[in-house]
């Protein structure tokens, strides 16, 4: 058994083998101080590529979609996480719009059922679509700023921060006899979205009983929740406001990963569900959803770019002594082996290692992951087995989405707020997915690993020779470039 | 009932490809029923027609009298239908164990039918912690048809479980299959007519995608013409095993 352990896990042994031959040499040429800095901040750039990675590779291997929103859910936790941490009045104003839209979204099965028997000439099925679908997104922008043009009401906004942002104004202060028309509009946009998407007339498709079943369910909480967030969107952001720094942080990073794992389980259920028989289609559906939803971040909080700042436990003044003096003392800085780092992206590597240990439990130790493993190599004989891939696909888009959005929010106080910043984190995990092997999970956690080392002594070099800082770039092409013609798989990829 | 399962003039398409046109097979309870035919003939697409991995367009699928053709694939595995698919698609990356355990629908089905399961394929046994991509062919195939048991399932359907086996292993194999046909429905799809005719009680033949004769195995068995006329190579095939 001990042998066979060694000849399973020998590229892992060979390339962590190699990285620790680089790291002495590494020790012993560079110094310790700027050896010990430089990989720390490779750890931290590496903990983040993971988090995005990891649900990429997952959703590829288990799926085959490559999904090109992946890095606009890191964009998207961003945002929702610095907004609900300095003053989430706005998020709460939103909340009821978004479970208001998705409510009418997911009917589509049941509209499915009810049109597809429609007597409607082939040519004039696509027209009807196009018009249904532009009807709702028409609703859409209606409901969240053409209330003001119907004037029903605008008063000024009473909470900080609200950017100017006609939705934030409105909402804080309309009545809620008024405010009601936002949601019930959103809702209507949903159902015809929901219609579009349905294609009426089209007699091709197949209806199953338990879609219809499924969405009357989900459709009908979705409704409670946005009676419940309607009825709360005043009071609730005070309470929220009234909490410590901390733990709104805290707070902050969990309702980022679950709106960033939610809005991506209805995207699965709407956009990418019907489109499994049509892979590329899937891809062109990601990209233009990237696209879609960076123009409504924009809309929503303008072009601009916002700091978060750090929650106070990793903020106080002055340098800790060493990591258990950070715990007494809260410091913006720790001393790691006489070297001087910000605590909180030590914070930020202890998150990264965290959920490599919590992925490598789920998916080695659970059932679930049983199942996802098994579904990368083979999904049709998982459901011949008696299982709902279905929701396994689901469980885990809204999985990799979260994680997404978690390092999102995670970088969001070192790293400015902006729609474009998960581009560059969505190209490095794409690189991350290729070296490690498509739809493994342990070829993601070292490729981030590499990739985020490299990055960090790549800059380390360009700096020390006053070489271009595009060498840190490329650094990570020319890995993925090696990697490729050693194991054309990937590291930890499939032979076939 | 004694027809745990009716197929009744099936159309089932791939792609644009009109694959089966009008398959009608029952498989009465507590009996092997094969289906014969040549490569291509529609045998493999008409057992994941039954399953809804390929689901039909027309006619109807009645299991235990209940209509299932239409509904989710996994749902109909869940009535208690076991698939043993061809070129044994076991989980290459999972351990013995856990090829097994994937297959439980409750918790403790493993448990329960472990001993059985070892009874039938003793090597299993002493591969239990094992990846399965470590499995040699047979081995490979006795877990893919040992997956299929850990569940309670009324009805097997079992792609070609002699393919590519050593004449050894199809003894064994065969063996198995008697074994646990005693207590379990099997509807088999078998290219070697040896190990087809002295398992099954009934048979089918199919060409292309058509059903074009049934009856008891122990009359095919006399009538080399229709043998000839429709399995002239899978005759040869057998003759050989």
């Amino acid at each position: 058994m001990r042998q066979g352990f060694f000849r399973r896990n020998a590229t892992m042994l060979v390339v962590l083998g190699l990285i620790a031959v680089l790291g002495v040499i590494g020790w012993t040429t560079m110094g310790q101080q700027p050896f010990v800095r430089t990989t720390l901040s490779g750890l931290t750039i590496g903990a983040l590529y993971f988090m995005v990675a990891s649900g990429l590779t997952l959703i590829f291997g288990l799926m085959d979609v490559l999904n090109f929103a992946h890095g606009t859910m890191f964009m998207l936790g961003a945002y929702l996480g610095w907004q609900f941490y300095t003053n989430p009045t706005f998020l709460f104003g939103l909340f009821p719009l978004i479970f208001a839209l998705l409510a009418g979204l997911v009917t589509s099965p049941i509209l499915r059922s009810t049109f597809m028997s429609l007597k409607v000439s082939e040519k004039s099925q696509k027209s009807i679509q196009t018009v249904v679908a532009l009807a709702g997104i028409a609703l859409i922008v209606l409901a969240v700023r053409g209330l003001d043009i119907l004037g029903l009401a605008k008063t000024a906004m009473v909470a900080t921060m609200n950017m100017g942002n006609p939705l934030a104004e409105a909402s804080a202060q309309e009545p809620l006899a008024i405010f009601w028309f936002r949601p019930v509009l959103m809702f209507i946009a949903g159902l015809l979205l929901a219609t579009a998407s349905a294609r009426p007339g089209d007699r091709t498709q197949v209806v199953y009983a338990s879609d219809k079943r499924q969405a009357w369910i989900i459709s009908s909480s979705l409704l409670v929740l946005t009676v419940i967030a309607t009825l709360l969107r005043e009071s609730a952001p005070n309470a929220v406001l009234m909490w410590n720094g901390n733990l709104r942080f805290f707070a902050a990073l969990a309702v980022g990963a679950l709106c960033g794992a939610g809005l991506s389980a209805a995207v699965e259920v709407s956009l990418i569900r019907p489109l499994y028989v049509r892979p590329l289609y899937q891809v062109i559906v990601t990209l233009g959803l990237a696209y879609v939803l960076r123009e409504i971040i924009q809309v929503l909080w303008d072009p601009l770019a916002y700091q978060m700042t750090r929650p106070p436990m990793f903020s106080q003044p002055g340098k800790a002594e060493n990591i258990l003096a950070w715990f007494s003392g809260q410091n913006l800085t720790v001393d790691v082996l006489g070297v001087t780092f910000p605590s909180y992206r030590l914070f930020i590597i202890v998150l990264g290692i965290l959920m490599v240990i919590g992925l490598g439990v789920l998916m080695n130790y659970t059932r679930l992951g049983m199942i996802i493993r098994a579904g990368v190599q083979d999904r049709t004989m998982v459901e011949a087995l008696g299982i709902n891939v279905r929701k396994v696909f689901t469980i885990v888009f809204m999985l990799g989405a979260g994680l997404a959005a978690l390092g999102g929010i995670g970088a969001a106080p070192f790293i400015p707020v902006q729609p474009n910043m998960g581009d560059a984190f969505q190209l490095q995990a794409f690189i991350v997915v290729v070296i490690g092997g498509m739809g493994s999970y342990s070829g993601a956690a070292i490729g981030a690993l590499l990739l985020g080392l490299a990055r960090a002594f790549g800059d380390y070099l360009a700096l020390k020779f006053s070489l271009s800082p595009a060498i840190a770039e490329a650094s990570t092409v020319i890995i993925m470039a090696i990697v490729l013609l050693v194991r054309p798989a990937g590291l930890f990829g499939k032979k076939e | 009932m004694d027809n745990i399962l009716e197929i009744n003039g099936i159309h089932t398409y791939i792609g644009q490809f009109h694959i089966l046109e009008g398959v009608s097979v029952i498989v009465r309870r507590n009996a092997i029923t094969v289906m014969l035919g040549r490569n291509g003939a529609g045998k493999t697409t008409t057992l994941k027609s039954i399953l809804g991995l390929t689901p039909p367009r027309e006619g109807t699928v009645i299991y235990n009298g209940k209509e299932i053709q239409g509904r989710r694939a996994y749902d109909i595995a869940n009535l208690g239908i076991g698939y043993v698919p061809e070129h044994r698609a076991i989980f290459r990356n999972l351990s013995v164990m856990e090829n097994l355990k994937i297959a439980e629908r409750k918790k403790g089905d493993l448990e329960g039918k472990s001993e059985f399961i070892f009874g039938l394929f003793p090597d299993l046994k002493r591969l239990y912690r094992l990846p399965g991509n470590h499995l040699s062919g047979g081995q490979q195939q006795m877990l893919a048809v040992a997956r299929a048991l850990v569940a309670d399932n009324k009805l097997l359907l079992i792609d070609e479980p002699s393919e590519g086996l050593a004449p050894i292993l199809i003894e064994q194999m065969m063996e198995a299959i008697r074994i646990l046909s005693a207590s379990t429905t099997v509807l088999l799809v078998e290219q070697n007519f040896v190990m087809a005719s002295k398992l099954a009680e009934y048979y089918y033949i199919l060409d292309d995608g058509r059903t074009v004769h049934e009856g008891k195995m122990a009359d095919l068995v006399e009538d080399k013409e229709l043998i000839h006329q429709f399995l002239g190579t899978a005759l040869q095939k057998g003759g050989r095993a």
